[in-house]
């Protein structure tokens, strides 16, 4: 369980993150939906812990990981597929033995790439090295910023299937993204935000809330 | 020695390359001169001035990377720049019976035993850092925001790091001298850098070309007697051009 309380957040002067709260049962999947600037990046790094609150409190009972927007890694690193998904255990808190490189890539639909480079993959074969490297820590609350940038439908369908599937063992997710419309039926439920909490529910509830999402989304929503 | 240099430097390149910290060390090579400077005036080890030297620059260009936050490049560039003219104003400044040209230039036929214990010393050093921190040197490259999520120590890795660069630098001076030792650090890494798939194997791959390219050109300065320093240093900037594409 995850749970947000009153939590805000500034860059300076400026506010980033308003009194937002709300709370992530386990296993679920939420989507974490906003336009550019509404501070989803921020909350998520304020979640996980790499951001410190200024006001407020999130409570977590269980370990935090974070996949990471693609701009945040250097793609040229001279480092294959194996080693950056291994890269994760570095990260891992627990003791327990979880599943194998091989069977995370497997899962992710890289088999095959472990001796790959990274500048040899394609945008939607990073996200799932990106994906794979998160799984690895067995984290309970697992945060993906903007899985879906830069990838085609498919792929956006696989990683989508992969995540119900952690959800469905009792990870609970929350995925920041563009989408909207028909898009969200994907989701259990779904958190609007635009610096302060705009809608907190399930796909049908949100829509039914937010008439006019264009106004909200600006030009993004897809 | 040059042996020694030729496998060192890349190696500590490899480090600075993979982590966009190139600047850095040619930023600390320039800044080293004052330091030299002083403690030849006072009579004392030259390397421990150049180190003490090295790391204020390097203090100094980060202090600025933060006021001139987007432009680094520009404040490193006058930072280096800044601290090689005070290095050559303090040698009349202090009278120091210095020769400036082979600092800057280097003078492998001059290095001693003393030259040999410092470059040995900053192999140690090297080695120690790659051995026992390689994951996280690693992390640190690849997803350095990850690095400090994962409550990696990223400062104290990075400081680490630029006082070996530190040491590098300054053992490599005896051999091709402060103006070409970022020639040595970059060309061997340059060659591998794209068809390396770990920084291990490209640490060993450039510290062998590095190796080759100080020994060649050792050579080919004696039977050319040319000064093997400024050879050393063309013929790195040959080698990006003999990489195939």
């Amino acid at each position: 369980m995850l749970t947000v309380n009153q939590l805000s957040f500034g860059y300076g002067q400026k506010l980033a993150i308003n009194s937002i709260s709300f709370q992530l049962k386990p296993g679920t999947l939420t989507a974490l939906v906003g336009p550019n600037g509404a501070g989803k990046s921020t909350l998520l790094h304020l979640l996980q812990g790499r951001l410190p609150c200024c006001d407020g409190c999130v409570k977590c009972n269980g370990s935090v990981a974070l996949m990471p927007q693609k701009a945040a890694i250097d793609w040229s690193f001279p480092i294959t597929v194996q080693q950056m998904v291994k890269l994760g255990k570095t990260s891992r808190r627990r003791s327990k033995e979880g599943r194998s490189v091989e069977q995370l890539l497997k899962l992710v639909g890289m088999a095959g790439m472990e001796s790959r480079r990274l500048n040899q993959l394609s945008g939607g074969q990073q996200q799932r090295v990106l994906l794979a490297r998160a799984l690895i820590q067995e984290s309970d609350i697992l945060l993906l910023d903007e899985p879906y940038s830069a990838i085609d439908p498919p792929t956006r369908a696989h990683l989508l299937d992969v995540m119900r599937q952690q959800a469905e063992v009792g990870q609970t997710l929350l995925v920041s993204s563009h989408d909207w419309g028909k898009a969200l039926d994907s989701y259990d439920r779904v958190l609007v935000i635009d610096r302060h909490l705009v809608a907190n529910g399930t796909p049908a509830q949100v829509r039914n809330t937010i008439s006019d999402m264009d106004s909200v989304m600006g030009d993004c929503c897809g | 020695m040059a042996l020694m240099v030729g496998s060192i430097c890349p190696a500590a390149g490899s480090l600075l390359i993979t982590q966009r910290r190139i600047l850095l060390a040619n930023l600390m090579a320039h800044s080293v001169l004052p330091g030299l400077v002083v403690a030849i005036a006072l009579e004392v080890d030259p390397s421990i001035g150049g180190l003490i030297s090295g790391l204020i620059g390097a203090l100094v260009a980060e202090r600025l990377n933060q006021r001139f936050r987007g432009r680094e490049e520009g404040s490193m560039n006058t930072v280096l720049a800044g601290f090689t003219a005070l290095g050559v104003l303090m040698v009349p400044l202090l009278k120091a019976r210095i020769d400036l040209e082979s600092i800057l230039f280097g003078d492998i036929l001059a290095a001693g035993g003393i030259d040999l214990v410092r470059t040995g010393v900053a192999a140690l050093a090297l080695v120690l850092l790659f051995t026992t921190r390689y994951q996280d040197l690693v992390f640190i490259g690849v997803d350095p925001e990850g690095a400090l999520a994962a409550r990696r120590p990223v400062s104290q890795i990075r400081f680490t790091a630029i006082v070996i660069t530190a040491l590098v630098v300054i053992s490599a001076i005896t051999a091709v001298g402060i103006v070409l030792v970022i020639g040595l650090l970059c060309a061997p890494v340059l060659v591998h850098v794209e068809r390396s798939t770990s920084l291990r194997n490209l640490i060993l791959k450039s510290s062998g070309t590095g190796l080759l390219l100080c020994g060649g050109g050792m050579m080919l300065a004696v039977l050319l007697d040319l000064p093997p320093g400024p050879l050393i240093g063309v013929l790195c900037m040959v080698l990006l051009f003999l990489r195939r594409p």
